[in-house]
């Protein structure tokens, strides 16, 4: 009885060899479809039953893959990718059969010269000390050379199934956590980004109001003409609405409330009025989407619009939301000068927020444009 | 006196510019950046500029980078800053030498109109005049604070407006005592603090703010 660990890696080389001889035998059968199979393809009727069958070998394939040379793949891949594995994987796999060949041949004349030397005939033409030595080092090369064969053919066999046939489970699961330890990171520098956008909001806005309101009122007070001072009174009291009504916007831009009462189409019917330019509204939803979706399409939606009105110099903007229960649609396009770039400041922004939202963010705007901005984001 | 000013709110440079015309001062020029700031400065030598840290096109300082390039070519204009917020970081940069006609005031303090152009008064005549606010920050994290425990409440309040740029005179009027008390005060805030006395009051005002801003 072997010891544990050598056991398992004796039980490893029989399995894998086994797979591998199964799989020179599958080459044939393999180079015989592609080759019978390809001219079919010239008829279009006959394509789908030809990536069929492409595919139920392909799967013959994944199922040896899977049980003895441990290559897990999915069965997410296509007729037509199935035939082009198929087309690569016969060469492979006639390599094997070809080192088995090799194997088979190099075992039997060492059958023959064993006996040769058991009984003394002449290995060559006549006798020479160095017979035994010479065919004992040659043996051993040659039995190194396959094993490394059969290796190499085993890795190439891996590689190929992972670059043809579907993703592992464990490759999803690795590109997952990858995706959101990104998204995690970008969520963060959105949430940055929105303070700083916040700040300079009320800055620029609500505070530079606020300071030029009590010029006024200090050069109202200083004044030493009644009438002067009145009307610096009057132009302190505009000011102070004006102030108001900023702060007000201000405030809309950070959160707006009527997301939560009334929806997004309120929303963003109220976004649409408050616009300096005409916004045309296609709301399509039947019900509410989830609140966390309806806030990033809200803001989507926001921040395409003031790109437009700010960079693009668009005259007319269209915002389109689409979409099931599963999946919702909005898109934003402009008549603008177009050149907007995926990564410029509040673009890149919106892409972080959408990718966080586990959604897409594609942005289509050559110069010249017309600009379309579009999210398309799953539902929880 | 003749002055320039860099704001980069529209809103606030007119609102300036009207102000100190009401005021009998003359606006030579109002720009919106620092970088014409210094080029109008070269031009027409006003006797004080009054800017805006936070300009075009970055945002970030170029106003007290205009500032401080100023103060260097041509000492005899004064400079008077004024910030969003309170920054340890342009004070203490400002007063890196005992020259004074210098200021550095909190943006919202122009609203107060007469504590502001008591500030350009005194930044014109030599002087220098920080904001409260900022006094106050550079008193609160100080590394000098033991100095600062021998002080008595009373010479902490000097001491404050001191480092505004409060003349003795201001002083005395603005805590309703005399004069000669005030200088008192000042020579045993010099005393506890280990400061020299110099001779020149903005060069005082100045010595006392290196030392909390050190």
């Amino acid at each position: 009885m072997v010891s544990g660990p050598t056991s398992a890696f004796v039980r490893k080389g029989l399995r894998t060899t086994a797979g591998l001889a199964i799989g020179g035998l599958l080459a044939f059968a393999e180079l015989a479809y592609v080759v019978l199979a390809v001219p079919v393809l010239v008829v279009p009727a006959a394509r789908p039953h030809v990536f069929a069958g492409a595919r139920r070998l392909a799967e013959v394939e994944r199922l040896r893959l899977a049980r003895h040379l441990r290559s897990e793949n999915s069965a997410d891949y296509s007729g037509r990718r199935a035939l082009e594995y198929l087309a690569i994987r016969c060469i492979v796999g006639g390599l094997g059969a070809g080192i088995f060949l090799l194997i088979a041949g190099g075992g039997l004349s060492a059958l023959v010269m064993a006996g040769q030397v058991f009984t003394g005939t002449p290995i060559g033409t006549d006798h020479d000390w160095y017979d035994v030595p010479a065919v004992l080092l040659f043996g051993i090369l040659l039995v190194f050379l396959a094993v490394q064969g059969l290796i190499g053919v085993a890795a190439l066999e891996r590689r190929l199934a992972h670059g043809f046939l579907g993703p592992s489970e464990q490759d999803l699961l690795r590109r997952r956590v990858s995706q959101l330890a990104t998204s995690r990171a970008e969520v963060i520098e959105a949430v940055n980004d929105e303070r700083r956008r916040i700040e300079r909001d009320l800055h620029d806005g609500g505070q530079q109001r606020l300071v030029a309101l009590g010029m006024v009122l200090g050069r109202a007070l200083r004044s030493r003409d009644a009438e002067h001072a009145a009307e610096l009174l009057r132009q302190a009291h505009a000011e102070s609405q004006e102030a108001l009504r900023e702060l007000r916007e201000v405030a809309w831009r950070v959160y707006p409330i009527a997301l939560d009462s009334g929806g997004l189409d309120v929303a963003l019917e109220s976004l649409a009025e408050r616009s300096s330019l005409p916004v045309e509204l296609e709301y399509t939803l039947a019900g509410r989407p989830d609140p966390a979706t309806e806030t990033v399409a809200y803001f989507v939606a926001s921040e395409a619009m003031t790109n437009a009105i700010k960079h693009a110099g668009a005259t007319r903007i269209r915002i389109s939301v689409r979409g099931d229960v599963t999946m919702i649609t909005v898109r934003i396009t402009d008549d603008g000068a177009g050149g907007a770039q995926a990564t410029g400041g509040g673009l890149s922004g919106l892409a972080r927020r959408v990718a966080a939202a586990d959604g897409v963010f594609t942005v289509d705007s050559p110069v010249g444009g017309p600009t379309v901005i579009t999210a398309e984001l799953p539902c929880a | 006196m003749r002055l320039i000013l860099a704001e980069d709110s529209i809103l606030l440079r007119e609102g300036l510019v009207r102000l100190l015309a009401e005021e009998g001062h003359e606006v030579v020029a109002a720009v919106g950046d620092g970088t014409t700031l210094v080029e109008e400065t070269g031009r027409h030598r006003p006797d004080v500029v009054v800017t805006d840290v936070r300009m075009p096109p970055t945002h970030s300082d170029e106003g007290l980078r205009a500032a401080l390039e100023i103060r260097k070519r041509w000492p005899e204009v004064g400079v008077l800053v004024l910030s969003q917020y309170v920054e340890k970081r342009y004070a203490t940069e400002l007063i890196t030498d005992d020259a004074g006609r210098v200021g550095y005031l909190l943006k919202d303090r122009v609203a107060q109109v007469g504590e502001f152009l008591d500030a350009l008064e005194r930044v014109a005549a030599g002087g220098a005049a920080f904001d409260p606010d900022v006094v106050r920050r550079l008193l609160a994290r100080t590394t000098h604070v033991d100095p600062l425990t021998r002080l008595t409440a009373r010479e902490r309040e000097v001491l404050e407006k001191m480092a505004q740029g409060h003349t003795n005179a201001g002083i005395a009027a603005q805590l309703f005592v005399s004069q000669s008390a005030v200088e008192k005060h000042v020579n045993a805030i010099f005393d506890k603090l280990d400061l020299v006395q110099t001779a020149g009051f903005s060069r005082r005002v100045l010595a006392v703010l290196r030392f909390l801003g050190s």
